[in-house]
């Protein structure tokens, strides 16, 4: 069963809310945060077919959005139930709310949306889908046939009509439909036990007539009929008018009584005297009783007429207009000029060009494919199906909306202040422990010792642990660097050692017994540099999990070369996945920058892979050309 | 047809015919009419006062603009785009600057509307706060608003002391970077110290107290910190290599909000409630907007 249906704008309020079951906020919180904000999880194409899914605390969430009016539409239930018609419901009510309020929403300078009358509507929805499907097994394969249909068939056209009348007794009718294809005379069945613990006293005359009616349906069809020859035309006429209405399925396996029809009960003893004035009234004021008196039957046509506008709508504008020969050049030219001047809605044609060209852009720039590609759909979900600005081109437009985009990918959800982080976790009497992991050849080692060189400036007690016992003169090579260090932060007042036990030791052994070592002998941040690994050498990447769980490091520094291609997406994936569950990478520190001048795309595709942000940049051969990460002006870089 | 044939149409158009006559009346005397309209409709200046609402995400930023709106809170969730809201001042509030006005002054009720601007508090989605921030034309306050009992404890305080920081010193950078002498508009900035009816909240002079703590603590390491890649990357382009900044006064002495005030920036911490067992309690906040108003 649903829980919660919700209609929240993209700025946070919610404007409409179904709670059958209260589901904490943070559930679609999370959605937001994880989804839309942070984009850790790929939403799926709508084209797809199905809706894309979230799933939290138990809870699957489903939802869809219209970009326009910047509204959110998120249905959520329990991850055991299993809803079929979520996605349907999200489309129709997608559909019914932004006719219904399209206009309304419009307005600037405000929040508020009268929407109280929406829930009818809904209710109705969720009645409908929900009855669809129940029966789509029994009851709408039985309505195709043909000689027990007629009976189905005009249960069908007087659903609409009236489903008040009709919803009571409509499972006692199914069932019946399904034993006994031939319809029993109306005159029996009041007398069937069945009906009479189903009925109200007050549905029984309203029964009678739908009995009538049907019945008369059926001699129409099918010969051997006792009456109903004088409504025989109207009966046909109505038919013909109602044959091509979308939602007749439906009404027919509608099985649940629910709130709507004790509403309505008053009305059937309306409908109970005005039995007869149907059947002497011509056919022309049928219709105009039924819109005065059955408001259910009002608010289902309404329903149904916006939802098959907002679908036209939707599809004349992915349907390329077609016209002749004067239209389409007219066309070509208002496109054009509108090109120019702005305020052209966007289709996803005209998007495909220009995205084609910015994606070629991203690659000279060193962006990953995988990276590029990513960023140029979510620029065309950003943009599909909106106006440009005047004065703006469809160029500009993209030009600014990837910008957006990068901005939001490369900036980090926290802050990265690493001396912060030192004191904080010094404050708990244990020392900090970074460890740097990566590719051969990289530079973890230099980038630790830049590292080292940054908190010695800070006057922190610095023991590098040399983990790597791999590698032939790796631990001489952080002598050397720790030598150097010791010298140059002589007058500063910092400190530093190695820690080092020599080739062919276990490195997370080494690793954890540095941090012991140094929080014995007083040093308040433990660097530990590992050895080089190949990133889809299984043998190599499974010894991290170890080294993750027995070092523990306060943080996992990944070093990724600024040189690397599309190779960086598998790095940085490889490495974040290869801790273990519930652990994984904290930070990039990208390296060599300098050596590939504005072509710094590798920073893009590792933070798409995994979502972690960059932390260093290295940007020279000295132990100072460290810095941190300036997001508009690596953003600048990759556009110009 | 030549150009220069009698009936050839750029000969017509120069020649001194009714027609052509007629057509470049029409012409000149709609054009400007357009324009105007185009231009008129394109651009409505909006004069009202504006107040920005800031602070990291779910500390009731939004809840305080539908607050404001419509006299109760709403349900909200995390906001990803800004929201700008016209507001009218709730009864009971007299704007400052018409103190002495009578109620049915129509120039009264004027002065009591004002938009509210709720900006996403997500640390990807801050850059719509800053933007407004670089240009805080008709911004009369900036009312950042706090979780009271999530700032109570480290990580949520470090957070927000951090947002709070960048804050400050965007409008200090304003202050000093202006050419005159006079300086530019005072932007007061108000606390709201959010959340007081949960158990855990700290009270407001403890908030203003630990924030203070916390911003010391934030320009400490960041004028210690590593230095940013922009000039680094951007060779040759030596405008980049921008010097620290550091908030507030120079010197040893710790950080508090007083210090604010020589760059325009009064600061005041305020609490209150939006959602709570007794009602909403935004009396002190509101009343901070009337009086900037």
């Amino acid at each position: 069963m649903l829980d919660t249906f919700e209609i929240l704008t993209t700025s946070g309020v919610v404007l409409w809310s179904r709670a059958y079951v209260p589901v904490g906020a943070n559930i679609i919180n999370s959605l937001i945060r994880d989804v839309f904000i942070e984009e850790r999880i790929q939403p799926q194409s709508e084209d797809a077919g199905s809706k894309p899914t979230y799933r939290k605390d138990g809870y699957t969430v489903k939802w869809t959005s219209e970009k326009d009016l910047g509204l959110i539409f998120v249905a959520v239930y329990q991850s055991l139930v299993h809803l079929t018609w979520i996605d349907k419901l999200l489309d129709n009510v997608r559909a019914l709310f932004t006719g219904l309020y399209g206009q309304q929403l419009k307005k600037e300078h405000t929040s508020v949306l009268n929407c109280d009358k929406f829930a009818p509507y809904f209710e109705r929805q969720i009645q409908e889908l929900e009855g669809q499907s129940d029966a789509s097994s029994s009851t709408t394969a039985n309505a195709k046939l043909t000689p027990p249909s007629t009976d189905n068939e005009s249960a069908e056209e007087n659903s609409p009509k009236q489903p008040a009348l009709l919803k009571p007794q409509r499972p006692l009718y199914d069932t019946s439909a399904d034993s006994t294809p031939v319809p029993t005379p109306d005159t029996s069945r009041p007398n069937t036990p069945g009906q009479s613990h189903l009925l109200t006293g007050k549905g029984r005359p309203g029964q009678k007539l739908s009995r009538r009616d049907r019945k008369k349906a059926a001699g129409l069809n099918s010969a051997p009929a006792s009456s109903g020859d004088e409504a025989s035309t109207k009966r046909k006429a109505k038919g013909s008018a109602k044959k091509n209405r979308v939602w007749g399925e439906f009404g027919a396996e509608e099985e649940d009584d629910s709130v709507l029809d004790y509403s309505q009960s008053d009305i059937r003893d309306d409908a109970s005297g005005n039995e007869a004035l149907e059947e002497i009234r011509p056919e022309t004021w049928g219709r105009k009783t039924n819109k005065g008196q059955f408001v259910l039957k009002d608010l289902d046509e309404e329903m149904d007429q916006i939802i098959a506008e907002q679908n036209a709508k939707k599809q004349a504008s992915t349907a390329p207009a077609s016209g002749g020969l004067v239209g389409s050049s007219l066309g070509a030219i208002g496109g054009l000029f509108r090109n120019v001047v702005g305020g052209k809605t966007l289709t996803k044609e005209d998007l495909a060009k220009s995205l084609k060209g910015m994606e070629e852009h991203l690659l000279k720039k060193n962006v990953a494919r995988e990276a590029a590609v990513r960023l140029c759909e979510s620029v065309e979900r950003d943009l599909t199906g909106l106006k440009t600005n005047s004065f703006t081109t469809v160029e500009s437009t993209i030009r600014t909306s990837m910008e957006k985009a990068l901005t939001k990918m490369l900036t980090p959800t926290s802050s990265l202040d690493l001396l912060r982080e030192i004191q904080t976790v010094n404050a708990t009497g244990r020392p900090y422990v970074l460890s740097i992991v990566g590719v051969n050849g990289v530079g973890k080692s230099t980038n630790l010792s830049k590292i080292a060189f940054f908190l010695l400036q800070n006057h922190h007690r610095v023991l590098v642990a040399a983990a790597d016992t791999f590698r032939s003169g790796a631990v001489e090579q952080l002598r050397v660097h720790v030598r150097n260090l010791k010298e140059l932060s002589k007058r500063e007042g910092g400190e530093v050692d190695l820690f080092e036990k020599g080739y062919g030791k276990d490195a997370a052994n080494i690793a954890a017994d540095a941090v012991v070592h140094a929080s014995k002998t007083n040093f308040n941040v433990v660097l530990i540099d590992t050895a080089g690994r190949r990133h889809n050498d299984q043998r190599l990447m499974s010894s991290l999990e170890k080294f993750g769980k027995l070092a523990n490091p306060d943080k996992i520094l990944m070093v990724g070369e600024a040189l690397v291609g599309s190779d960086s997406v598998a790095q940085a994936r490889n490495f974040n996945a290869s801790f273990g569950p519930g652990r994984g990478l904290d930070g990039f520190v990208i390296s060599k920058c300098d050596t590939v001048g504005d072509m710094v795309g590798t920073l893009v595709s590792m933070v798409h892979a995994t979502g972690i942000p960059v932390v260093f940049l290295g940007v020279g051969q000295h132990y100072a050309d460290l810095r941190g990460l300036n997001v508009g002006s690596v953003c600048r870089l990759l556009m110009n | 047809m030549a150009w220069y044939d009698e009936d050839s149409l750029l000969t017509a158009a120069f020649a001194p015919r009714l027609s052509a006559i007629v057509v470049s009346c029409l012409v000149a005397l709609l054009v400007p009419i357009l324009l105007h309209y185009f231009v008129y409709r394109k651009a409505t200046p909006t004069a009202q006062p504006t107040f920005l609402l800031i602070g990291p995400s779910g500390g009731g930023k939004t809840a305080f603009l539908t607050l404001t709106e419509r006299k109760a809170v709403a349900q909200t969730h995390t906001s990803t785009a800004p929201l700008t809201v016209e507001v009218t001042l709730p009864d009971g509030y007299t704007p400052n600057s018409s103190a002495f006005r009578s109620p049915g002054d129509p120039a009264f009720e004027r002065a009591r509307r004002f938009l509210l601007v709720d900006t996403p508090g997500h640390g990807k989605l801050r850059r719509f706060a800053t933007a407004r921030l670089a240009n805080p034309a008709n911004v009369r306050g900036i009312i950042f608003v706090v979780d009271a009992a999530f700032v109570a404890e480290e990580p949520g305080l470090n957070a927000t002391a951090e947002y709070l920081h960048d804050v400050l010193l965007a409008l200090q950078k304003r202050s000093s970077s202006t050419k005159t002498t006079k300086g530019p508009k005072e932007i007061p900035v108000l606390i709201a110290a959010n959340k007081l009816d949960l158990f855990t909240a700290l009270p407001p002079h403890l908030v203003k107290l630990q924030l203070e703590k916390a911003i010391n603590q934030v320009r400490k390491s960041r004028a210690k910190g590593l230095r940013d890649s922009g000039a680094a990357l951007a060779e040759g382009d030596e405008g980049l290599d921008e010097e620290r900044e550091w908030l507030g006064e120079g010197g040893e002495g710790d950080f508090d909000f007083t210090q604010m005030e020589e760059v325009g920036t009064a600061v005041s911490v305020l609490g209150g409630n939006l959602i709570g067992g007794k009602g909403s309690d935004a009396k002190a906040w509101l009343e901070w907007i009337a009086e900037q108003l």
